[in-house]
């Protein structure tokens, strides 16, 4: 489709595209103006301007406890999805077996299930165990959601990549070893850097399996906020909450510049 | 076996022996790391659950025999639990209407403007994506608070639009919204993927043969797109249908959905059965609504074969 727009039909599009650009950013640009607004209690228009809540935020232990566990718990999450998800995807497309598709099905089927329920049926089992560790157990957890992205990333670039130069490599007399690492791996680097940003910002951001695992000393940044928001409002809540948006920002301009948006969400 | 090894020419003195079929079959080992973690840590809880919602709970708090279906039973006859369901649903439904509504057009702008708009509408429509959903959550109580000094009141009453001020956030009205926000990026870049693939000749045809925007859309972009609508209604319906934060930050009382139903039964009542067996059709619902949409987008294959 690559036609161009005109006439009334083409005004009303762009309005309303225009409108859910400004309902897709409002509520984030509504939480960062607050931030720095001079008031205890959130009022529009908003008063005055102050950095202080982020002065307090920096100096908040058990925000930067958070912050810590979270950073350690997704990096540490991307590093398993890795070592599940790429292998995998190298068994779903290289591999010709009975029963492939329904492997690739399985494989994929977290994506599909609702992740509330995959965190409740898995602190059941692990409360069973008595692991009683919840950093293991959360990162368990996570590793169970995100590495079906990466699967799915490296799949799609498998998939794209050219078989011919692998062959090539091979009659050349590289071997196994030298092809993979030299000719395959950087065709499918993309899809692994991908993977490894989504699985990393999954992660980050996950509540509905954190919320299950996580226990009082150990809760990731989100469950932090929840409670701050549900329980004593804290007038820091907006700069807690602008960081992170800021570190999203960091991370999609991360990924629009190593990969390109669109091939990375891949849905 | 040697002579097929030969024929494919592998690198000399390397795994020569082996035939590709061996080949590809190990190649197929490489998926069991994964399948094991998923088997003890996935797909047994999971049927685990399924088998929790069938036992009982004594007086004591021991969960054992004797199996009953008496929860799903009490979910069915208890009106609390039954509107719980059914806000679920609703609340699901309605914002992947809307969703699909407002996508349509963000997707055409997206597949028919040049490089740069189409770059700066997937950033803005992607970025959100990554942005904790308790933040995003948040964003809207700051907007619809119910008192003068919320935005969007503060808005309407400057512009004298309204008198009084509106009471938008605790309702449904407020978890549709956030929930749109949410799930927004599932309907749009599914639905630009299809919309990329229809021929423009089609709609310029129609076009030329003297259709009216609205008639090319419904007769000619409508029909072809739907692959990408189907899947993003799958993808927003389910995601909306197992929320948890959304309706706890902006719905009130009446728009409690499974996903708060499910967390107070283990972390306030502590009765795992039923807590299973709402889990249980929370999963049944999204369930569901999947086979649902495999259903229509095989039924068109069927029926583009036939004709």
């Amino acid at each position: 489709m690559s036609g161009r727009l005109e006439g009334v039909g083409a005004w009303v599009l762009y309005c309303v595209t225009a409108a859910m650009m400004i309902f897709i950013l409002a509520p984030l640009l509504v939480v960062m103006s607050v931030s720095v607004s001079d008031s205890y209690f959130v009022t529009f228009p908003p008063q005055g301007f102050t950095l202080s809540w982020y002065a307090k935020v920096l100096q908040d232990r058990d925000f930067l406890d958070a912050l810590q566990l979270s950073a350690v718990l997704a990096f540490s999450t991307t590093m398993g999805s890795l070592l599940l998800g790429v292998p995998a995807a190298f068994a779903l497309v290289r591999g010709s077996f009975l029963g492939q598709s329904f492997l690739k099905s399985l494989v994929l089927s977290p994506l599909v299930f609702p992740a509330l329920v995959t965190g409740l049926a898995l602190l059941q089992l692990l409360s069973s165990f008595g692991s009683g560790d919840a950093r293991l157990n959360l990162l368990i957890g996570h590793i169970v959601v995100t590495a079906p992205y990466v699967v799915r990333t490296v799949v799609s670039s498998l998939q794209l990549m050219d078989i011919n130069l692998e062959e090539a490599a091979r009659t050349l007399g590289a071997s196994r070893m030298k092809t993979f690492w030299r000719v395959t791996l950087p065709q499918i680097a993309p899809g692994v850097a991908a993977g490894s940003l989504f699985a990393f910002m999954v992660s980050f951001d996950n509540y509905p399996i954190s919320m299950w695992l996580a226990n009082s000393e150990y809760s990731p940044v989100p469950l932090v906020l929840m409670r701050q928001l549900v329980n004593v409002f804290d007038p820091s809540v907006p700069a807690m909450s602008t960081i992170i948006i800021l570190l999203a920002v960091v991370g999609v301009l991360i990924l629009e510049r190593l990969v390109g948006l669109r091939r990375a969400v891949a849905i | 076996m040697t002579d097929v090894a030969q024929t494919t020419a592998q690198a000399p003195g390397d795994l020569d022996e082996r035939s590709p079929w061996r080949l590809t079959l190990s190649v197929g080992f490489l998926a069991l790391p994964m399948l094991a973690f998923l088997s003890i840590f996935f797909f047994y809880p999971a049927a685990n659950l399924l088998f929790y919602s069938f036992l009982s709970q004594d007086a004591k708090g021991i969960i054992g025999r004797p199996f009953t279906l008496s929860h799903y039973v009490h979910i069915a006859e208890i009106d609390l639990y039954l509107r719980v369901f059914w806000n679920t649903l609703q609340i699901a439904f309605v914002t992947s209407i809307v969703a699909i509504v407002m996508a349509y057009p963000v997707a055409i702008v997206m597949v028919k403007s040049n490089a740069i708009v189409n770059r700066v509408i997937s950033l803005i429509v992607i970025a959100p994506l990554i942005v904790s959903v308790v933040v995003r959550a948040y964003g809207w109580q700051l907007i619809l608070v119910n008192t003068p000094t919320g935005l969007l009141n503060w808005l309407l009453l400057t512009l004298h639009i309204i008198n009084e001020p509106l009471e938008l956030l605790y309702t449904k009205t407020a978890v549709v919204i956030g929930s749109l926000h949410v799930f927004f990026p599932m309907m749009v870049l599914p639905l630009a993927s299809a919309l990329g693939k229809i021929d423009p000749n089609l709609e310029d045809a129609a076009r030329m043969l003297g259709a009216p925007w609205w008639k090319v859309f419904a007769r000619v972009t409508l029909p072809l797109s739907i692959p990408g609508l189907v899947a993003g209604f799958t993808l927003v319906f389910s995601l909306t249908a197992g929320s948890f934060v959304i309706p706890v930050l902006l719905g009130g009382t009446s728009s409690t959905m499974l996903g708060n139903l499910i967390e107070q039964q283990i972390f306030v009542v502590y009765d795992w059965p039923f807590g299973a067996t709402i889990a249980v059709v929370l999963v049944i619902v999204v369930f569901a609504i999947n086979a649902l949409s495999m259903r229509i987008l095989e039924g068109r294959r069927f029926r583009r074969i036939a004709s």
